[in-house]
């Protein structure tokens, strides 16, 4: 495997493009395919040679069957011609003789690696014919008894001779056969595994070979598909390793930079943002200090510590008052919202009562309902679990939408009710106010957004307060709706999970 | 004899507002502009009651109040940490240092009023 790592890495480093990857190694293995056709070509003839061999063995081995029957033939009719002694007959004997002298000669020509044995035979037959032919001479001069002496005593043996040596050559010629064949088994076997050899290296080469070339480019893919995920995740501090000196390797590059330059204006963006929000803090502490002051001398004008003032300039402080805590109001709205939008709003997470968050905004807000002569209902189950959460959020969250239904209500009641299920709490507050249009209800909890502009001067309110609730609701994994219809009153209500661990990702 | 409160604030406005609101409800006050003057302010002269700014030059308020507290004969001196920023935690990390009660800015100097007879009583 490690062998197989640092082929794929050599292929990756070699420096040239893909494509001229991809034609060498097609070259290549084209290349393997020829050279098995070669081999199985060569084998091929070989295999043809060795047949034509064989064939070649075949013909002399008929060859010389017929030279060892035509002996036999020849000495039968010598004998059975010198019993007759017919001179005719004899002469005609002497003829055939010296003329399959001269078919043997002919068949030299064929069997070149027998020349010694056909010699021997040709020397014992030249010899035989020679004692024939005085045989026969002695027959014609008369001497009959002299001459069956002579082939009884020369003729006799010699035949003999001939026989046993074209019985030599025929069994030569026929071992020759059958190690032939032997020779020729044996050699195509060993043909068939150099074939089966070559095929199957061929094979593994070619598979070596794909599997560095493709995995020199899945790799670098691969590794370049992890790093944009963690980039389209937000993390910009990795770098892609990739070896390759070719189009992989300068795509690798490209993700390089611009990873970098995208951490490069995160950090840059992250800079702005925290400016930004020390900005909104600086200046909303700048803004309320001298704000405060107004205030707070104020207040001690109306209380009459600076002496007694008249009743037309008392009411005069009081709308000064009403009015610097709208300010004071917008002020502090602003400053969260942006500190939600930035993302910087920190849950303060603790155990709390959902009990306490209730009565503790009812009784802050009593006051305001008698004032308009409302009747405040308060439903809460006697018993329910302890929630965890930022106690001081949700309050301003239930705070708003208490405090905007005893604003918007003139007759009738206001009503909380809080319940439990499925580890979520949910807390409704429910009114008889003049209700809201289903145009309007899209447009309550984003920024500024009143349902009534006119509603909005007489009554008052930053019109932040929703959109704030909203996400106060969502950091806590909650949502906040309503459900109204125009001179039904209104219900807003959220939900949320009874304990939370961590705070959601602001949407 | 009238109780002595020690103001530690270092914006003039506000340190007027309250030296107007105590003097008018007949308290003595001992006023500091930063942490270090009210460590020195402390050691002169013993206070009934501290107000205390927690954004000051110098040394804030937060480690000035846990030097106070760490004092054996101050121990025992209530302080009001006011604090203009009120965000989540302000509170807790005041009571860390020691506080014993808590004014977001702005504060109604009536209610603040309130809270120092309460602690006086």
């Amino acid at each position: 495997m490690q062998i197989m790592s640092a082929l794929v890495g050599l292929v990756s480093r070699v420096p040239a493009p893909v494509h001229a990857k991809l034609l060498a190694a097609f070259l290549a293995i084209a290349m393997l395919l020829i050279m098995v056709g070669a081999v199985g070509l060569h084998v091929l003839s070989g295999v043809n040679q060795r047949t034509e061999d064989l064939i070649k063995l075949q013909r002399k081995i008929e060859a010389y069957r017929q030279v060892q029957h035509d002996t036999t033939s020849q000495l039968y009719s010598v004998s059975s011609a010198l019993l007759t002694s017919d001179d005719l007959t004899l002469s005609s004997t002497l003829r055939q003789l010296n003329q399959f002298g001269f078919d043997v000669d002919r068949l030299a020509f064929v069997a070149k690696d027998e020349v010694e044995l056909l010699g021997r035979f040709r020397q014992d037959y030249d010899r035989f014919v020679d004692v024939v032919t005085r045989v026969l001479e002695l027959i014609r001069g008369g001497h009959a008894a002299e001459a069956r002496q002579m082939q009884l005593a020369q003729a006799g043996p010699l035949a003999d001779r001939l026989e046993r040596l074209t019985d030599q050559l025929v069994n030569k010629a026929e071992a020759d056969m059958v190690a032939g064949i032997e020779a020729s088994k044996q050699a195509y076997a060993t043909s068939q595994w150099i074939v089966i050899a070559f095929a199957l290296s061929s094979i593994v080469l070619a598979l070596i070979l794909g599997y560095a070339i493709s995995w020199s480019l899945i790799g670098p893919v691969k590794e370049i598909e992890g790093r944009l995920n963690q980039i389209a995740a937000g993390d910009f501090t990795k770098r892609v390793h990739v070896i390759n000196q070719d189009e992989l390797g300068i795509l690798a590059a490209n993700v390089n930079r611009m990873c970098e330059e995208l951490g490069r204006l995160y950090q840059q963006l992250e800079a702005a943002s925290k400016h930004k929000s020390q900005f909104l803090a600086n200046m909303s502490h700048e803004l309320r200090t001298p704000l405060n002051a107004i205030l707070g001398y104020t207040e001690l004008i109306v209380d009459g510590i600076y002496g007694e003032t008249p009743d037309k300039m008392q009411s005069v402080l009081k709308r000064i008052e009403s009015n610097g805590r709208h300010l004071l109001g917008l002020i502090n709205d602003i400053l969260d919202l942006s500190k939600i939008e930035a993302g910087q709003l920190v849950l303060a997470l603790d155990d709390y009562s959902l009990k306490d968050v209730v009565y503790g905004v009812c009784s802050a807000v009593e006051p305001l309902a008698n004032e308009k002569k409302l009747k405040f209902k308060v439903e809460v189950p006697p018993t329910l679990p302890s929630g965890r959460g930022d106690e001081r959020r949700l309050t301003q969250v239930l705070l708003n939408l208490v405090g905007n239904a005893i604003k918007f209500t003139d007759t009738g009641e206001v009503a909380i009710k809080a319940s439990v299920a499925d580890g979520a709490f949910t807390i409704a507050v429910r009114d008889t106010g003049p209700g809201i249009s289903p145009a309007d209800q899209a447009k309550l909890f984003q920024e500024f957004q009143q349902a009534d502009n006119s509603i909005t001067r007489k009554k008052g309110g930053t019109g932040l307060g929703l959109a704030i609730s909203k996400r106060i609701i969502e950091l806590h994994g909650g949502r906040i709706w309503v459900e109204s219809s125009a001179g039904h009153g209104s219900t807003f209500a959220f939900t949320l999970p009874v304990a939370i661990e961590a705070q959601a990702r602001p949407a | 004899m009238s109780k002595r409160i020690l103001v530690v604030e270092d914006q003039e406005d506000n340190r007027r507002i309250l030296r107007d609101l105590l003097t008018s409800a007949d308290y003595e006050m001992m006023e500091a502009e930063n942490g270090e003057e009210a460590l020195v302010a402390v050691a002169k002269q013993r206070p009934d009651l501290i107000l205390m700014d927690i954004q000051l030059p110098i040394l804030d308020g937060y480690e000035a109040t846990r030097r106070i507290k760490a004092d054996p004969t101050l121990k025992d001196v209530p302080i009001i940490a006011i604090t203009a920023i009120a965000l989540s935690g302000d509170e807790a990390k005041a009571r860390a240092a020691g506080c014993d009660d808590f004014v977001p800015k702005p504060y109604s100097p009536r209610e603040l009023l309130a809270k120092i007879r309460e602690l006086l009583r």
